[in-house]
């Protein structure tokens, strides 16, 4: 057992994605007993005591849909040569939800303190060191002062990666979201009024010939609908939208969504 | 996150927290103590934790985490100690629908199904041991 609570251990402590999968129910030859186990990560069957190969292909493909949907479940699986039916616990460790902060305004700042008490992982993203600094962000894992499109770039997104712009104008949002489109980031919100948003929109539709499906993903305007006047509550309401994206909810978003 | 008191309908996305709980688990595995992992697998209804809640249990009855407090807790408890007795897992069926009148927190109304799988420090090995003759 040693070894793998050794890889468990390490695996939240590195705040990594992996899943135990653990065999429930078995009615089969005793090829395969409930209380078998197997840690997946990075596609592969790390240690566990599952040997049975049909099991295994079968365990790693339900893996990693779950941990697409950040969800653990119990999946019966039939397996013949396995003795049949078999029911695998999927234990999701999903890895912690990054969350990148573009641009460091009023909003940014009550933004990243819930985004915290969230446990989320935070980047904080200006050009302007006056507004991105320890200051006014302490809380925050990671602050960058530089060109906030040319940052973006760099930045490893995956699809635990949450992104919202909410930089100082369209000037600046515009450029990042071109960076970012069509990137398997779970969410990209860009804050500004409908018309603002239409406009940019048309300007891709029109110049650039972005897929309508990629302009489709952005929550624009950000957050959910519930009428907020201060930057705190809209701060509020970009996370609740992220959480509703999350966690598959359903409430009303002001895109429409 | 939720604790013992507060109730989730099934439908309600979990919160997937496993650090720390394994640091322990280890301590224990480390002394040489058989534990019994309780995982709640699935949910009907309301209960009072999510899929993937983990509560895991000494052979001197040592609680680490929780699947929801009340009695549903203490019968996978007592459950518990007899799996690491045996040392083979089992399923139990944790029925919060009746007692809907008493005051314990735990009542929401629902039905978990915990697996309690019974680990101690040679366990794999042994397997693993028992295959390659």
């Amino acid at each position: 057992m040693n070894a793998l609570v050794d890889e468990l251990i390490r695996i939240s402590e590195q705040g990594a994605a992996a899943v135990l999968a653990t065999v429930i129910e078995a009615d089969g030859n005793g090829r395969v007993e409930p209380g078998d186990k197997c840690l997946i990560r990075d596609g592969k069957a790390e240690s566990g005591t599952i040997r049975h190969e049909g099991l295994l292909r079968a365990i790693l493909r339900e893996a990693e849909s779950c941990l697409k949907e950040e969800k653990s479940k119990l999946v019966p699986l039939e397996i013949p040569d396995a003795g049949g039916k078999i029911e695998v616990f999927f234990e999701v460790m999903a890895a912690p939800p990054q969350l990148i902060v573009v641009g460091a305004g009023h909003i940014a700042v009550p933004l990243v303190k819930f985004a915290k008490i969230l446990d989320f992982h935070v980047a904080v993203l200006d050009d302007r060191m006056l507004f991105a600094n320890r200051e006014r962000f302490p809380a925050a894992d990671q602050i960058l002062v530089t060109d906030m499109a040319e940052a973006l770039k760099g930045m490893a997104i995956t699809p635990s990666t949450y992104i919202v712009l909410i930089t100082r104008g369209h000037k600046y949002d515009e450029p990042c979201l071109r960076e970012i489109m069509d990137s398997p980031a779970k969410y990209i919100g860009m804050i500004g009024s409908r018309r603002r948003i239409k406009a940019c929109f048309q300007r891709f539709r029109e110049e650039e010939k972005i897929a309508e499906e990629i302009i489709e993903r952005v929550y624009a305007p950000i957050g959910l609908d519930i009428n907020t006047e201060t930057p705190e509550e809209i701060a509020l309401s970009i996370l609740a939208e992220i959480i509703k994206v999350r966690r598959g909810g359903k409430a009303r978003s002001l895109s429409g969504k | 996150m939720a604790g013992p008191g507060t109730c989730h309908e099934d439908s309600a996305s979990e919160r997937q927290k496993t650090d720390s709980i394994y640091h322990q688990v280890k301590e224990f595995l480390d002394k040489g103590e058989t534990l019994a992992v309780a995982t709640i697998v699935s949910t009907k209804g309301s209960t009072p934790r999510e899929v993937g809640a983990k509560m895991v249990v000494t052979a001197w009855g040592e609680i680490v985490g929780t699947i929801g407090g009340g009695c549903g807790e203490a019968d996978v408890k007592r459950e518990a100690i007899e799996v690491i007795r045996m040392r083979k897992p089992r399923m139990v069926r944790v029925d919060l629908l009746d007692d809907i009148s008493s005051d314990s927190p735990a009542v929401c109304g629902g039905i978990m199904n915990v697996f309690i799988d019974p680990w101690w420090k040679e366990k794999n090995e042994k397997k693993t041991a028992k295959e390659r003759t």
